[in-house]
């Protein structure tokens, strides 16, 4: 690389490092690259593994029509009940900043998408199922009818996962609302119709679509919870099609013919999103200081959203209520047990770290990146990992690597690196709100001043990204912890992780030691949940270095 | 911790690479339930090690499927020496990769239900799909396939699925082998008992059964085993279907590219001796293979014995199994 005198930065004395404009740009695109190729091969692969079969067959079939239409049907369901429980819960818990447990109860929020899909199951099953307390309440007393097993079910169980990461979402992006728009509106006692006009749809606004698109993605893929509560071979989605013509069939073709399928539903929102939800940085975000709203401070008002609150809570917690109960029993720290603790967090904390280390790349790529194709470019590399099924692309990525793959060692890395690939569609839609908020102002002043590089990251950056990004890192890893699909993939040796750990006991008929493993693993996503926030929050590091001034104030994420 | 954890990932890379060489390693191929810590697997590596100078290496594959797809994937570049854990519903498919080498091993001592001859293929253990169901809430349990499916329906059983489960395609075959072509007729009648249909064998044994969801779940003959045996409880049973019940076999053999058959080859026989065989009936929960004499635990005498093993030649299985699968579907989803 040439040495460019001519750049204007190169006038300062002291440059700061990685100030250069590529710094911003390459390292991002690259990754953006890396995955957008490494899923193409994966896919590619397979296809040439074994031609695709006539396209034609597709609507044809009337079995993979139903699929196709069940799938998006439910999906949408589940996408629209989700975030109509999210919208006033976020509302609820930004309009009530101080209320005993409010911040356990944020932390548990941020559990139920994380945790194993056969833990959960099991936890939604024994208060709604048949024998489930709440069953008995609306049938006994109130003379319905509920069976979960069904579209009910499946709906349930995708609100009980998704909902809770909506509300999150919306939430850090309530609070981020630029803070002279919530001064003049709570000096002019705004009531709550208007106070959501004003100020709170706008902080909405651009983060709504990627969300609504994260949650259907995640909703049209869903496999485990869509079979076990759906009831019968009616409700199946395309991943089950998949991993039926990969694992049973052993045809490469329509695996990857039905791959496409979802990457083209899926990939049609995501464009649709990402055209409507690029405003973010447009918001001017300069805080002075931190006024709340009146609206929530009646008394009428708090006893109104403290029973829905209610109502939310007990949705949330009875089921990991249940849990506890039913592992507690089983509970025991066993060598085994915690040698497998060691052995998740070795493949869960470094996919957590890379998950956010490119998550921030291409972000900043995204920022920086002044040519339509790079950002669509960053967009596609997003969420790809999303709308791939991990079998698709773990299968792909064997036949492309072998015969150099295969012994264990690399099928640790290989499951490192899908891991983290997985969670970075969640650590994106974390990062970007916060990484945007960023207003042009400061942007220019920075640029006039000389912040650059790493100063920019440190003194601009990095205050106002410490909660998201630990946030971001707490996804990132508990995704992986609890990750089963992509471990058993690869074949692990002997030494099992924790999810493979709790299959294992399944197979040998250790209910009571799955159940005990099913809530250790619980338990350690709280305590890494709590533990990633108390890194990220402002105490913290207030504990550790007392007499760093703060430059800037520091935006309000819960 | 996590410094730790990762001298320990240090750690093992190391004695990987350093161990590699010294002694000849046998590398199997497997399922979690056989290399768990409460596996037979363990178990029998050691008494295998005892004796042959080598090390066992298992690899843990998903499932029997898992192991089949492995295989394919890798081909001739496979490290498998030895495959152990297909069945019967994929033993076919996988013969006809090519992949798999003869066996010499003297199967004389075998005692299954069906008479075995397979140049390719040994079995390790045995067993018979069977609706596992809680007696406490449900004492009389119907006593023939026909009359489950006779039964009112608000008797609600939990199945599994045949496109993504070994026990789910062992009801399609065995509603098959009772009601041939009357088949996808008796599955719709059916339909309205099935409260769900998993996943997987744990996702409906842990999820739901153990939850009580339901009163029967398909699973094995010698699941109760377990339960008598171990959790002490005879609240779990296995129903005695009038009809016969469908046998699943589970089965091992050499890999063709292996440069360990001889070694492969020893353990193939070690597995029918009692060394190995006497882990299989509490750790794996299955039928052993030989005849264990006094070894069988007493448990084993209070399982249901049916008469009539119900069985499809593993050929006709992999020429049907998507015919039959289709009906299965196009029944169900009507």
């Amino acid at each position: 690389m040439n040495y460019q005198p001519c750049s204007r930065w190169a006038a300062l004395p002291h440059r700061a490092p990685f100030s250069r404009p590529g710094w911003r740009l390459w390292p991002g695109l690259i990754i953006a690259c890396a995955l957008v190729l490494l899923a193409t091969a994966g896919l590619g692969s397979l296809i040439l593994e074994a031609s695709l079969p006539d396209l034609s067959e597709l609507w044809r079939n009337r079995y993979l029509r139903t699929v196709v239409t069940f799938t998006l049907w439910q999906a949408f369901l589940s996408t629209a009940i989700s975030l109509l429980v999210a919208v006033p819960l976020a509302r609820i818990l930004a309009r009530q900043p101080v209320f005993p447990g409010r911040s356990v109860l944020l932390r548990l929020m941020e559990l139920s998408l994380v945790l194993p899909s056969i833990v959960a199951v099991s936890g939604l099953v024994s208060v709604y199922g048949r024998q489930g307390w709440f069953t008995d309440l609306v049938n006994d007393w109130l003379g319905m009818s509920w069976n979960l097993y069904g579209i009910n079910g499946i709906v349930l169980a995708h609100v009980f996962f998704n909902a809770p990461l909506a509300t999150r979402i919306l939430l850090q992006a309530i609070e981020s609302a630029p803070a002279p728009q919530r001064r003049i509106a709570a000096q002019l006692g705004l009531g709550r119709w208007l106070y959501w006009r004003a100020v709170e749809w706008p902080a909405v606004k651009p983060v709504t679509p990627g969300l609504a698109a994260l949650v259907f993605t995640l909703c049209f893929t869903s496999f485990a919870i869509v079979m076990t509560l759906g009831g019968g071979p009616a409700a199946t989605t395309i991943e089950v099609a998949i991993y039926q013509s990969l694992r049973f069939e052993f045809d490469a073709g329509q695996a990857a013919l039905l791959a496409m399928v979802q990457l083209v539903i899926c990939g049609l929102l995501w464009w649709l999103a990402a055209r409507h939800g690029l405003t973010s940085s447009l918001l001017p975000d300069r805080q002075v200081a931190s006024h709340r709203s009146k609206a929530g401070s009646s008394v009428w008002a708090r006893l109104g959203d403290g029973a829905i609150l209610s109502v939310f809570v007990l949705f949330l917690t009875m089921p990991l209520i249940a849990i506890l109960l039913r592992g507690l029993p089983g509970l025991d720290l066993t060598p085994a047990l915690l040698d497998a603790t060691q052995r998740s967090l070795a493949i869960a904390l470094p996919a957590g770290l890379m998950s956010v280390i490119a998550a921030l790349l291409i972000l900043a790529c995204a920022g920086t990146a002044s040519r339509p194709v790079v950002i669509r470019l960053t967009n596609v590399a997003a969420c790809l990992p999303l709308m791939i099924p991990p079998l698709v692309l773990g299968t792909g990525l064997f036949l492309l690597f072998r015969p150099s793959l295969g012994s264990s060692n690399e099928g640790l890395v290989m499951v490192t690196l899908i891991n983290g690939m997985m969670a970075l569609p969640f650590v994106l839609q974390m990062l970007s709100g916060p990484m945007g908020s960023l207003d042009s102002a400061s942007r220019m002043q920075a640029d006039q001043m000389g912040v650059l590089g790493w100063y920019r990251w440190r003194w601009l950056h990095w205050p106002r990204m410490r909660r998201p990004l630990a946030l971001a890192m707490a996804y990132g890893t508990g995704l992986s912890l609890g990750d089963f699909g992509v471990i058993a993939l690869f074949g692990s040796p002997g030494q099992p992780t924790l999810p493979v750990l709790l299959y294992q006991q399944l197979g040998s008929y250790r209910i009571d030691a799955a159940a005990g493993t099913g809530l250790w693993l619980v338990l350690l996503l709280l305590l890494l949940f709590s533990l990633f926030n108390r890194l990220g929050s402002p105490l913290f590091r207030a504990g550790l270095k007392n007499n760093t001034s703060r430059i800037l104030p520091e935006p309000e994420h819960a | 911790m996590l410094i730790r954890a990762f001298t320990l990932l240090l750690l093992a890379l190391a004695s990987v690479s350093a161990s590699a060489g010294k002694v000849p390693t046998l590398t199997i191929y497997t399922h979690p339930s056989f290399a768990a810590e409460w596996g037979p697997g363990p178990a029998v590596k050691e008494a295998f090690e005892k004796t042959c100078n080598c090390r066992i290496n298992y690899v843990v594959l998903d499932s029997g499927g898992d192991i089949l797809q492995r295989l394919r994937l890798e081909g001739e570049s496979t490290q498998a020496d030895l495959v152990l854990g297909l069945d019967t519903g994929t033993m076919e498919t996988t013969r006809q990769t090519g992949l798999l080498a003869s066996h010499k091993t003297d199967l004389s001592a075998l005692n299954l239900p069906i008479d075995w001859q397979d140049s390719v293929f040994v079995p390790y253990d045995w067993g018979y799909f069977a609706f596992v169901y809680d007696t406490e809430q449900l004492p009389n349990p119907p006593e023939s396939l026909e009359a489950l499916i006779a039964a009112p329906d608000d008797l609600k059983i939990i199945i599994q699925d045949p496109r993504t489960s070994t026990p789910g395609l062992g009801l399609l075959l065995w509603m098959r082998h009772v009601y041939g072509d009357q088949a996808a007729e008796k599955w719709q009648q059916l339909k309205g008992k099935i409260l769900t249909t998993t996943k997987s064998w744990s996702d409906g044994y842990f999820s739901l059964f153990m939850n009580g969801e339901a009163p029967m779940i398909l699973s094995y003959s010698t699941s109760p085993a377990y339960h008598m045996a171990v959790d002490k409880t005879e609240r779990y049973q296995a129903a005695e279907f009038r009809e016969g019940h469908y046998l699943q076999v589970e089965v091992a053999a050499l890999v063709q590219s292996s440069q360990q058959k001889e070694l492969g080859q020893e353990f193939l026989d070690f597995m029918l001796s009692a060394g190995f065989q006497r882990h299989i009936p509490l750790k794996n929960v299955m039928y052993p293979a030989t005849d264990l004499g006094s070894e069988l635990p007493d448990v084993f005498e209070k399982l249901i014995h049916p008469s009539a093993p119900l069985y499809f030649d593993p050929k006709t299985v992999t020429d049907n199994r998507r015919e039959w699968l289709n009906e299965w579907l196009d029944a169900m989803t009507r």
